[in-house]
């Protein structure tokens, strides 16, 4: 018992944020946990759900938002127009039926009836109009996304028809997220610039209040259109700034739900009987940005010597221990453009990386400095990276960056080479254009190809997924050759619960829907 | 009375040179509070509107200029990132941390005033050698290693105590204090190691002195010497030194509060800072730098209330 105690003791510690400047050297402590987890497992409430979460939602406005943790909450307070399916297919949601017009720039969506906003006002085509048009505001930060719609109809009460200037196969993915997210119109004309803090939607679960940085009440919304749906009173979200203090407080039964977790503690927490883990690819990808206008990743051969040195296997079960998968393509298995094939990470090949760096005029290898987080698994991996590439001669400097402080030199080009990944979305194009295309607002890497640009808005003009995945699969092509930005690995979404929960649906989006969870 | 107006006016400059000092470094560290607010997915034209929409477009000169008028009329302005006003931000955090910081000097006092005597009365012998010993190990464990292992012990394994969940005083007190009690142990254990020490020295050296020896020449009992005569001249560097932790604690409990998830004013200014949220950073250091002033104040106002000799005005002559 003691032993055990330690041993958890240590898997905390070295995961904590608090022992950041010294992390990358711990983590094999946590991987003697063969026990069966004894304490008795903490009685759940079938009144109160409380939700652990790893950071504190900043809006939960759909046209506000920004930060991937304000869409934990506003999936339960707002429904969408289209859901996520078991397969990551696309689902109604408060869009019963819908129908594209053969060229892509018409879509009719014909809307459920009987839903209600949580304030009473009733559900239906003005209401969709309202919510489009005020995304499409200029001090709303989803306008970009819904550009291409320039005409918005409402034949009747309950069908929408939405004009577009020119194909746009991303559409219906965006409105799953944040742009599908319906807020009451009445409300907001009520609230003017405060409904971020008083947000009213149709989801399963009202808001109710918050204290920032420490918690947010939503609770039952009576009215709820699923019949028998949402079953608790009244769900917490708790919002914990360390990731294992997190955990810890799972398993002291404070929580019954959690976000996420450090991927050190997956091993341990799943042998737990008492608690169930979820451990399933994303839709996000993890790699390095190489400055493509600045030496020495100005040199394409270099650019591949990087690409191919790293063994990505390794990198995985190093630093993620089965938490992530290996990956060299923005695409996991979860995407609808997933090719199993290009995924599959080359082995590394002294000869060949030998031969580019010759090829690049740098035989005996070169040194470039690579921005990180300064994070344990950031400065674990880019240590892990460090030594791959060292074989090879080519020497990497660690530079541990505060994360705004990365962000803002990756926006300014400030950099050779940045480890920044992407969190993921459910459409392809949204894990690919804007980091490619000569335009794209995440293009750091300052990457620019008239072939890649014409074939990334060729795709989003194909309606059919599977000619769409073949156009990426060329895209892909190229991107390996020019290597502007270097593939690792998918990250996982790590969720786990307490067993007496049950009806949770796991989705991609790793998005904790609660409408259908309930107490044992 | 007119020394403490005295005090309060030099306090001006010194929350003046700060608010300048905090400004010109939060603009100094790179980053840009729309960036960090808009995210990786930001386009140009949406990061320069949300900077206009902060008011970041400005000269800094300016910006400060702004936000020093309406401070000096009591408003700290809004947060950057999520709109909320500043001093209901300080408000709803300041609390957790001065209870906890409070608490923390209760246990510490609890547990430094008997060890602390004891070890000086029984100098050299072995609770003096026991005393000294804890000491040296309750100042050598981190306080969050130390919440770490009572978390996991009392919270986890046990059940004894929540986990997290705090709730304010005037809400719930029981479940406040129970909340409560693990954080302040486990910042409080070391407290009581600094403060033991300093006791024990200090004790000693008075215990030498002349007048206590004259006191129990006089027959006076061994501990009405030592509590009555002793351990009040004993108590100048302790309160000074206590008046320092308290100081230190305010800002210094960042930890703490994040293992027991404890919404405080610490972490407040972490993650404001960490989101460059300058609004906010400029009104909590502030806040932050006024409370050390005031709590210097107090020490400085209770030293005199200890001893005499150190009394202003009319009784010191």
């Amino acid at each position: 018992m003691k032993r055990k105690t330690m041993v958890a003791a240590l898997a905390l510690l070295m995961g904590s944020g608090a022992l950041t400047a010294c992390g990358g050297s711990g983590g094999t402590a946590n991987q003697t946990g063969n026990q069966s987890g004894s304490q008795a497992p903490a009685a759940v409430s079938s009144d109160t759900l409380t939700v652990g979460l790893s950071a504190d939602p900043p809006k939960l406005d759909p046209k506000l938002s920004t930060a991937l943790v304000d869409r934990q909450v506003m999936i339960n307070i707002y429904d969408t127009l289209f859901t996520i399916g078991p397969n990551n297919e696309i689902e109604p949601g408060l869009v019963e039926k819908y129908e594209v017009s053969q060229d892509g720039k018409t879509y009719t969506f014909h809307l459920r009836h009987g839903v209600k906003f949580q304030d009473g006002t009733p559900f239906n085509a003005a209401a969709v109009k309202f919510n489009i048009q005020r995304d499409q505001e200029k001090d709303s930060l989803q306008r970009s996304y819904l550009t291409p719609i320039v005409g918005i109809d409402t034949p009747d009460d309950y069908t929408v028809v939405l004009h577009l200037n020119k194909a746009y196969s991303p559409l219906l993915a965006l409105f799953t997220d944040r742009p599908g997210m319906m807020v009451s119109p009445t409300a907001v004309q009520k609230e003017g610039a405060d409904f971020v803090n008083h947000p009213v939607g149709s989801g399963p679960y009202e808001f109710k209040e918050r204290v920032k940085g420490d918690h947010v009440t939503l609770v039952k919304n009576p009215d709820y259109w699923q019949s028998g749906q949402p079953h608790f009173n009244t769900v917490t979200y708790k919002i914990f700034t360390d990731q294992n203090v997190e955990v810890a407080n799972l398993q002291s039964g404070q929580v019954q739900i959690i976000d996420t977790m450090p991927a050190q503690q997956v091993a341990t927490l799943s042998q737990n009987p008492n608690f169930t883990v979820i451990n399933q690819p994303g839709f996000g990808f993890q790699g390095l940005y190489l400055n493509v206008k600045q030496a020495p990743f100005d040199n394409k051969y270099l650019r591949e010597a990087v690409e191919l040195g790293i063994d990505r296997k390794a990198l995985v079960d190093t630093v993620f221990k089965g938490a992530a998968s290996p990956g060299y393509t923005p695409f996991s298995q979860a995407s609808s453009a997933y090719n199993q094939a290009q995924d599959t990470p080359p082995q590394p090949d002294a000869a060949k990386i030998k031969d580019l760096l010759a090829k690049g005029g740098k035989p005996n290898g070169f040194t470039f400095e690579l921005q990180t987080a300064a994070t344990p698994v950031s400065v674990q991996a880019a240590q892990v990276i460090q030594g791959m590439l060292s074989q090879y001669g080519i020497q990497v400097q660690i530079k541990q960056l505060e994360f705004g402080t990365l962000l803002d030199n990756a926006d300014k080009h400030n950099f050779q080479a940045a480890a920044l990944g992407w969190s993921g979305r459910l459409d392809p194009d949204q894990n690919i254009y804007s980091w490619f295309h000569t335009d794209g607002s995440q293009n750091d890497e300052q990457y620019s190809n008239p072939q890649v640009d014409q074939l990334l808005d060729q795709a989003r003009s194909q309606l059919d997924p599977q000619e769409r995945a073949k156009t990426y699969s060329q895209i892909m092509d190229i991107i390996h050759d020019d290597a502007p930005y270097v593939f690792l690995y998918h990250q996982n979404n790590l969720i786990a619960y307490n067993k007496h929960l049950t009806g949770f649906e796991y989705r991609a989006d790793g998005l904790l829907r609660l409408a259908t969870v309930s107490a044992q | 009375m007119a020394y403490v107006f005295q005090r309060i006016l030099t306090m001006v400059p010194v929350l003046f040179f700060l608010s300048v000092m905090v400004f010109g470094l939060i603009h100094l560290i790179p980053g840009d509070p729309a960036q960090v607010i808009l995210g990786q997915e930001a386009t140009p034209e949406a990061i320069a509107q949300m900077r206009m929409k902060l008011g970041l477009d400005q000269p800094v000169p300016l910006q400060y200029w702004h936000w020093l008028q309406h401070a000096l009329a009591g408003n700290l302005g809004q947060s950057l990132v999520d709109g909320e006003p500043v001093s209901h931000l300080i408000a709803q955090r300041l609390p957790v941390t001065i209870e906890l910081a409070v608490g923390t000097i209760l246990v510490a006092l609890l547990i430094a005033f008997p060890f602390g005597i004891l070890a000086a009365v029984y100098r050299g012998r072995w609770l003096d050698a026991a005393a000294l010993f804890t000491s040296t190990v309750g100042m050598s464990v981190p306080s969050f290693w130390l919440g770490i292992l009572l978390l996991i012990g009392f919270t986890v394994k046990l059940h004894w105590f929540p986990s997290s969940g705090y709730v304010p005083m005037w809400q719930n007190l029981g479940q406040n204090l129970h909340a409560m009690v693990l954080p302040v142990v486990a910042t409080g254990v070391r407290e009581a190691a600094v403060l033991m020490r300093m006791l024990r020295s200090s004790l000693l050296d008075v215990l030498h002195q002349d007048y206590v020896r004259t006191a129990r020449a006089k027959g006076l009992y061994g501990w009405v010497v030592i509590i009555r005569h002793a351990l009040r001249n004993a108590l100048i560097p302790v309160i000074t030194t206590g008046g320092l932790q308290i100081a230190g604690l305010l800002g210094g409990l960042v930890i703490t509060e994040q293992i027991f998830a404890l919404p405080g004013f610490g972490s407040l200014l972490v993650q404001s800072v960490f989101s460059r949220d300058y609004t906010t950073v400029q009104g909590a250091t502030l806040v932050a730098a006024l409370l050390v002033v005031v709590v210097n104040l107090v020490v400085d106002l209770v030293y005199g209330v200890v001893d005499p000799r150190l009394r202003l005005g009319k009784e010191s002559r």
